[in-house]
């Protein structure tokens, strides 16, 4: 028998919570899985990676049926979607159903990075070389930037991509993409996406840090700690700097970042954006979702 | 005696490809074990250790404490940065501040030689309190430092 998930039309982090409700009803069981974006009409990089972490998730140790997946029907989708390289990493993971156009992952647009996997250090070399090369003229020229931070937007891009390599236990992949973000901000943004389908916060601090909570440990904690309070699962006093860099980045450019991991989702809030900050009890989703979000600079009143 | 070690050179010995940037905790501490080993097979006995970051594009966070604060930690020799740039410093200042260390950055444009310590304020007071004290640095009229050493 296969479930299905429907894929929200408008797909970014706001209705990932819709689509981490219905993969946590459908998997449950262990059927097979059947993902049906034939009405998606717009997805945000985290979309598109957070479709991909939901896929290598649904994967049946044992079986050699991988999950289903039903393509974008409108051919403007369509085209984004291959052109923002979702569906060569899709091939791997899932049986796609629907035609495909034959175009390249975008080499020169506001896809700043395509879909990109994450697997090793090697990898976040790779990430990290080619952002620097595009995003330099994006963050400079569009968002107001100065210059100079576009090294630290590289730094933060790698400590993101890092979390995966170190913490997940598995693969994941990175989007980075530039567009005008008029629902909320009527401002043009870049945005990082990263997501695996690894163990999560919990489970990566759970051998250091449960204790230390204890009936109080919980998703949401290990999010708490990792964000917040810069703590990391190893013992070296270095760690957990990434994330406390990350954070800095940010409140310099007026920037946010959510992360998402199990059941809760952490985020810094900037004034422009009404997110809440902590939510918890939400849907089980395996691994962990970041989004970072940086803005043009200037007046960001929402 | 005064050691260089090229950090941009290190690093392409160190990972396959051509890139110019220190990310990765597992590229820091394989750029920075090659470090240790240059320091320790140094021919002369070495006084100051120059570590020059000239070429070097990105640095984050890991590889700042994975290299400078972890070399700062076993003081083995004096350590001097070099070829820092504005990019370079966001990277290393916070990791420093965090561990309560310091380090000496040799000026870039038109610093002739001078030096700034560079981490947390109670640490860097202290690293050039030392090394006067040495004699291996003297204070300058325009309120900096100068190793001593040519």
């Amino acid at each position: 028998m296969t479930r299905l998930v429907d894929v929200p039309a408008q797909f970014d982090d706001r209705s990932f919570e819709q689509f981490a409700g219905a993969y946590a009803a459908a998997a449950k069981d262990g059927e097979r899985l059947l993902f049906d974006a034939h009405a998606a009409e717009w997805a945000s990089p985290y979309g598109l990676v957070g479709l991909l972490a939901a896929g290598q998730a649904a994967h049946r140790p044992g079986s050699a049926d991988r999950p289903l997946l039903t393509a974008p029907t409108q051919p403007d989708v369509l085209t984004y979607w291959t052109r923002a390289g979702f569906f060569r990493e899709a091939a791997e993971l899932f049986e796609i159903h629907g035609k495909l156009p034959r175009v390249k992952p975008a080499e020169q647009s506001d896809v700043l990075l395509p879909v990109t996997p994450v697997r090793a250090a090697e990898d976040v070399h790779a990430v990290v070389s080619k952002i620097q090369q595009r995003a330099s003229a994006i963050l400079a020229s569009e968002l107001g930037l100065d210059p100079k931070a576009t090294m630290g937007f590289a730094m933060a891009l790698s400590e993101a991509c890092q979390n995966i390599v170190e913490h997940a236990g598995t693969g994941g992949w990175v989007a980075v993409q530039a567009y005008h973000w008029r629902r909320k901000l009527a401002r043009r943004v870049v945005v990082i996406a990263v997501a695996d389908a690894g163990v999560g916060f919990r489970h990566s601090l759970e051998p250091t840090q449960s204790k230390r909570f204890g009936a109080r440990w919980s998703d949401a904690a290990a999010l708490e700690a990792a964000l917040v309070q810069g703590i990391s699962r190893f013992r070296d006093p270095g760690r957990g700097q990434g994330l406390a860099g990350i954070r800095r980045y940010l409140a310099r450019w007026d920037g946010k970042i959510a992360i998402r991991s199990g059941t809760a989702r952490i985020a810094i809030v900037p004034k422009w954006d009404d997110d809440v900050p902590l939510k918890d009890g939400l849907p089980a989703f395996p691994g962990a979702q970041v989004l970072i979000i940086i803005p043009e600079q200037g007046s960001t009143t929402p | 005696m005064i050691q260089h070690i090229d950090v941009h050179a290190v690093l392409q010995e160190s990972v396959s490809g051509v890139y110019t940037d220190l990310v990765t905790r597992p590229t820091g501490r394989v750029v920075r074990e090659r470090i240790e080993r240059a320091m320790a097979t140094a021919q002369d006995p070495v006084t100051v250790t120059r570590i020059d970051f000239t070429g070097v594009g990105c640095i984050d966070y890991s590889c700042a404490d994975e290299i400078v604060a972890k070399l700062l930690r076993d003081r083995r020799a004096v350590v001097v940065l070099s070829g820092i740039s504005e990019g370079h410093r966001e990277a290393i200042e916070p990791v420093l501040a965090g561990h309560g260390l310091a380090a000496l950055v040799e000026r870039r444009e038109g610093g002739n030689g001078e030096l700034e310590a560079l981490g947390a304020p109670e640490a860097a007071a202290a690293l050039v309190d030392e090394l006067v004290a040495r004699r291996l640095a003297v204070r300058t009229p325009a309120g900096t430092i100068a190793l001593t050493l040519a």
